[in-house]
């Protein structure tokens, strides 16, 4: 590492004398001076001119041409949304619409069917409680019409019994006294 | 220092006993002005809503100068724009064509910047006795300054605005001439030191190239926001 300062210490001292050879600044000798500030007015000019005339508003033009079509979009972009946005709540009320229709409709039908249910009901219990008075009528008519059968078979069994039991006939209307009597005492227990 | 050298090519004009030939300065003039307006036609040339690559960075330089003028001397500096933008690409192509082995750093002589920081001295001086008349002298006279210290501060305002265009030349004169020097500098040492101890410099020549490059955009920048400030200083008169 000190070699190497030493190195460069050596080759700086002969550098500053390579220097010393071709010392002054050019930039401070007068000769061309009018030369570059004439030229460099000239060229400077020509950009000035060449920008601020053609290229500027060309890039201008292409920069305010992307701000406005970013703008437009974006404008169109919030059109359609509040589009669709008008366009969903539309699509709601309908729904809810459509909801509160299906809500009447089945209710009215419900109390339609239960109305028709109620009355076809009444009709046929009325029907059925018709039948059955009916039935029972018949049932009593055949009770009534029982009795005096009984009585004239039991009068007929009566006699048959004694006669076989005895040998003799008894009077006929002597027996029916006696079914008679013990049917009416009786007759509450069988029928 | 042979870099720095002006020599005439071709024939020698003189007009009205002035010497005005055609220099390897004037060529390099010429040679980033084509290299700007090369670059801004091929950037401006197709107006695409989506840019291609060279319109996307005439774009980007064409807010950046934008941003800086808006930022540092507000919306009624708009109308010099043009200027400040063709200052700053001159300026910035100039320092990096300067950068290429060969090449001749335009802005390290400090003719070329003392013209152009004239230039903008007497056109701000102009600009501001043109839109605040005698009240632009106010620039003198800041508010808040105690009476006493009042003819010290004037005169202190005086100097400084004076010397503007000689700090203003002189920062990107010798920022360029120091760097190119020193490249030369260390690209001697590499020479003298041999294949056994020139590595050092020339990785030092390596780094300073790079740090160089970042010089020459600086050196615009600061060129041209100065430029943005001195004019701010015209048009909006705080004081």
């Amino acid at each position: 590492m000190r070699n190497l300062l030493g190195i460069l210490i050596i080759a700086i001292a002969i550098n500053t004398s390579l220097f010393a050879a071709e010392a002054g600044m050019p930039q401070l000798d007068p000769k061309y001076w009018a030369s570059q500030a004439f030229w460099l007015i000239l060229v400077f000019t020509v950009l000035y001119i060449s920008i601020s005339k053609f290229y500027l508003p060309k890039i201008k033009y292409s920069l305010n041409n992307r701000e406005n079509k970013i703008k437009d979009d974006l404008e169109d972009a919030n059109k359609f949304n509040d589009q669709s946005e008008k366009k969903i709540k539309e699509y709601e009320t309908i729904m809810e619409n459509a909801k509160k229709d299906v809500a009447k409709i089945y209710l009215e039908s419900k109390n339609i069917l239960d109305k028709d249910i109620q009355t076809k009901k009444i009709k046929i219990e009325k029907e059925i409680e018709n039948e059955i008075l009916k039935a029972q009528k018949e049932i009593i008519e055949l009770k009534k019409n029982s009795i005096s059968s009984i009585q004239i078979i039991s009068k007929d069994i009566a006699s048959k019994i004694i006669e076989n039991i005895s040998g003799e006939r008894l009077n006929e209307s002597s027996i029916k006294a006696a079914v008679e009597e013990v049917s009416k005492k009786n007759i509450g227990k069988y029928l | 220092m042979q870099q720095f050298t002006v020599y005439k090519i071709g024939p020698e004009i003189k007009i009205a006993g002035v010497d005005l030939s055609f220099t390897n300065a004037s060529l390099f003039m010429v040679v980033s002005t084509t290299i700007i307006i090369a670059f801004l036609y091929f950037g401006s040339r197709e107006r695409k809503i989506i840019p291609s690559k060279i319109q996307l960075i005439t774009e980007m330089l064409y807010n950046f100068v934008a941003k800086m003028i808006s930022d540092t001397a507000g919306s009624k500096a708009k109308p010099y724009f043009p200027f400040i933008f063709s200052l700053f690409l001159f300026v910035l192509i100039c320092n990096m064509v300067g950068m290429l082995p060969y090449s001749f750093t335009v802005t390290s002589h400090i003719i070329v910047t003392l013209i152009m920081a004239l230039f903008i001295f007497v056109a701000v001086t102009i600009i501001g006795f043109v839109k605040h008349g005698f009240k632009y002298l106010n620039i003198f006279v800041p508010s808040g300054v105690p009476a006493v210290l009042l003819p010290l501060i004037t005169v202190i305002e005086i100097i400084s605005y004076l010397s503007r265009p000689v700090s203003l030349s002189v920062r990107l004169f010798a920022n360029m001439m120091a760097g190119h020097t020193m490249l030369k500098v260390f690209g001697g040492f590499v020479v003298s030191l041999g294949i056994l101890g020139g590595w050092l410099p020339l990785s030092f020549s390596v780094a300073l190239t790079g740090l160089e490059i970042l010089v020459a955009f600086l050196q615009a920048y600061v060129f041209a926001i100065l430029t943005c400030i001195y004019l701010n200083d015209a048009l909006n008169l705080h004081h």
